[in-house]
């Protein structure tokens, strides 16, 4: 019985241990862009993305560039690819008169269905957020601290080139 | 001077073995360490303990299997019975750490893509790669947890556990492949996978050689075939079997075999028993109790029978040194002690507790090698009322062998009994290092 509780104990401390040293990490990763090429396009022009290829995923989001598809006035604009730790993550904006109109995401991570799930919620909140307040100022979706940040950087760069 | 194999494998102590399943324990938390980006919120906290688990589950299997390689630095460093107890402590703990595992990752995934944990079960089974087949193995693991606790209760047949048992290695086979598939620290590190694979194929190639390959080799080098069946006492009997360049197995007095009679109604399973007389060049003898179905079959075994043995195993067996030795019996525990007492060099005294007369094997032959060799033979008989108090006392033995803490003790005999003569052992003063025992159930 006592090695019982001996074994209980250790592993739950180990456990919490281990767990709590690694919370301290900074909660915001390299947010560091990947020479990625960027830049306002042209409806006409093609979408290639940068740091990763593009996934398209199940998820109630745009994904994938529509700069192909967009009626006059609207102009495509394509943030740098934010590395997180789980892959990069890159984003399109749609603008209309300076105002943001829709973001589709061009790379995210997917290396593991989890990854994908943690998009799948994420993403359509970080969207509306943007939507709402037409800045990179947004709250982070809780649960999807890297997804967020990997998003809010590529953001910022993509409202950097079409300011 | 006994005749000391040449060749006797090099052996690893319990200390050494046990800094040696820490230190890969310590790797694998490393790998995780390396993997993870961080810890964030509820579901990350949750996910992480599930993902350290998990590593640990993974890691832990490959020890257990290690553990029953029949690796021979293990078996002569360790002694087969103190390895299976260490199999079935880890066992209940890996077992633990499964289950803690699976509710902890669907927890987690749970709380960090907002469902119901309901609905992430569902989506873990359905559309994570091989999570489906790794759950199957998390059931089998922990039915075989279970059966195996009640066969150390004795509520379950040898023959039923040693069966089940085989089902780990399925499981295992079927947990692995989630494992590189879906594992965060795996995905995206090919080193990580390689080294993971390897340790898995190494486990493998171990367990087939020295479990498989090495007892077939044996069995068509000595051609083991059962000579006769004696009669000991009431319900023992002794097998003498046969074989050829039997020297060549280098067996000692005290080791044991695991054998599998080749007739139609017991080639199914093997047994361990101890040899109870030191190995000759043409013949050992083993000696058994009636415990229970197997061993009532072992009394009509016909001569020209084929035996499968596996062996030699066991580390109770002499160690070198030039204090006098004490020997310690309980009942049927007389076998191998039986092997060590002819063998050993210098002042022996042999203590054998039996519950009733008739109940003593070998009286003769001890009695015999006692006035050959020099050695002393005492006899505990009766039950503890009829002796009056405890047979087993640090006062009894001490009055039995006045110099008893100048000794080598060497115990064997049912668990109850061993434990109880380790302890009245460790209180005449005898340090625990020079007390070797060996519990024959397992």
């Amino acid at each position: 019985m006592r090695r019982v509780i001996l074994a209980v104990t250790g592993t739950i401390a180990g456990l919490v241990a281990l767990l709590s040293f690694k919370s301290h990490v900074p909660s915001v990763p390299v947010a560091a862009t990947t020479g990625g090429s960027g830049g306002s396009s042209s409806s006409s022009s093609s979408s290639s993305s940068s740091g990763g290829q593009t996934t398209t995923v199940p998820g109630e989001f745009p994904q994938g560039s529509l700069a192909g598809q967009l009626p006059a006035g609207e102009t495509a604009v394509d943030g740098k690819a934010a590395d997180t730790a789980y892959g990069p993550v890159q984003i399109q904006l749609i603008e209309r008169n300076t105002k943001i109109v829709k973001v589709a995401v061009l790379v995210q991570p997917a290396n593991t269905l989890h990854d994908i799930q943690i998009g799948a919620f994420a993403f359509p909140k970080l969207i509306s957020e943007t939507l709402a307040a037409q800045n990179a100022k947004i709250d982070a979706v809780s649960g999807a601290s890297y997804t967020s940040a990997g998003y809010i950087a590529s953001l910022q760069s993509a409202l950097d080139q079409s300011a | 001077m006994p005749v000391r194999p040449k060749n006797r494998p090099t052996r690893v102590g319990a200390r050494g073995l046990l800094a040696a399943i820490i230190t890969g324990g310590l790797v694998v938390i490393a790998l995780w360490w390396h993997g993870s980006p961080g810890v964030h919120g509820l579901g990350g906290w949750l996910t992480g303990a599930g993902e350290i688990l998990g590593l640990l589950c993974g890691y832990g299997v490959v020890v257990l299997v290690a553990l029953m390689a029949r690796l021979p630095p293990l078996e002569r460093g360790l002694g087969t019975d103190r390895l299976a107890r260490w199999h079935a402590m880890g066992g209940r703990y890996v077992v633990s750490l499964v289950v803690a595992h699976g509710l902890l990752i669907v927890w987690g995934y749970a709380v960090t893509a907002h469902t119901s944990v309901v609905s992430e079960s569902a989506t873990l089974l359905t559309q994570y790669p091989d999570v489906l087949m790794a759950t199957v193995a998390g059931v089998l693991l922990l039915g075989v947890g279970i059966v195996s606790m009640r066969a150390a209760r004795r509520r379950v047949r040898y023959e039923t556990w040693y069966f089940l048992h085989l089902y780990t290695y399925l499981a295992i086979a079927l947990a692995f492949s989630h494992q590189l598939a879906v594992g965060a620290s795996f995905v995206g590190n090919l080193a990580a996978r390689f080294w993971w694979s390897a340790m898995y194929v190494t486990v493998l190639v171990l367990v087939l050689w020295y479990r498989v390959a090495v007892p077939l080799r044996s069995y068509r080098r000595h051609r083991f075939e059962v000579l006769g069946v004696k009669a000991e006492a009431p319900g023992v009997i002794s097998v003498y079997i046969g074989g050829t360049r039997l020297d060549e197995l280098d067996a000692e007095p005290g080791q044991f075999f695991r054998w599998r009679f080749l007739t139609r109604s017991l080639w199914w399973s093997s047994h361990p028993f101890s040899l109870s007389a030191a190995p000759g060049s043409d013949v050992l003898r083993i000696t058994v109790k009636n415990l229970g179905d197997h061993s009532q079959a072992l009394a009509r075994l016909q001569p020209g029978t084929r035996v499968f043995a596996e062996g030699p195993y066991g580390a109770f067996t002499p160690a070198d040194s030039d204090r006098g030795v004490l020997l310690l019996a309980g009942g049927v525990g007389i076998t191998p002690l039986r092997a060590i007492f002819a063998a050993l060099p210098g002042q022996v005294t042999l203590i054998y507790r039996a519950s009733s007369e008739r109940d003593i094997v070998f009286r003769d032959e001890l009695d015999a090698i006692a006035a050959a060799r020099g050695g002393c033979v005492h006899y505990l008989v009766g039950s503890r009322d009829e002796i009056g108090g405890d047979p087993l006392s640090p006062r009894v033995l001490r009055s039995l062998v006045p110099d008893l803490d100048e000794q080598d003790a060497y115990v064997c005999g049912p668990a109850g009994m061993t434990s109880a003569a380790v302890r009245a052992l460790r209180d005449a003063g005898v340090p625990r290092q020079r007390i070797h025992f060996e519990s024959f159930e397992f």
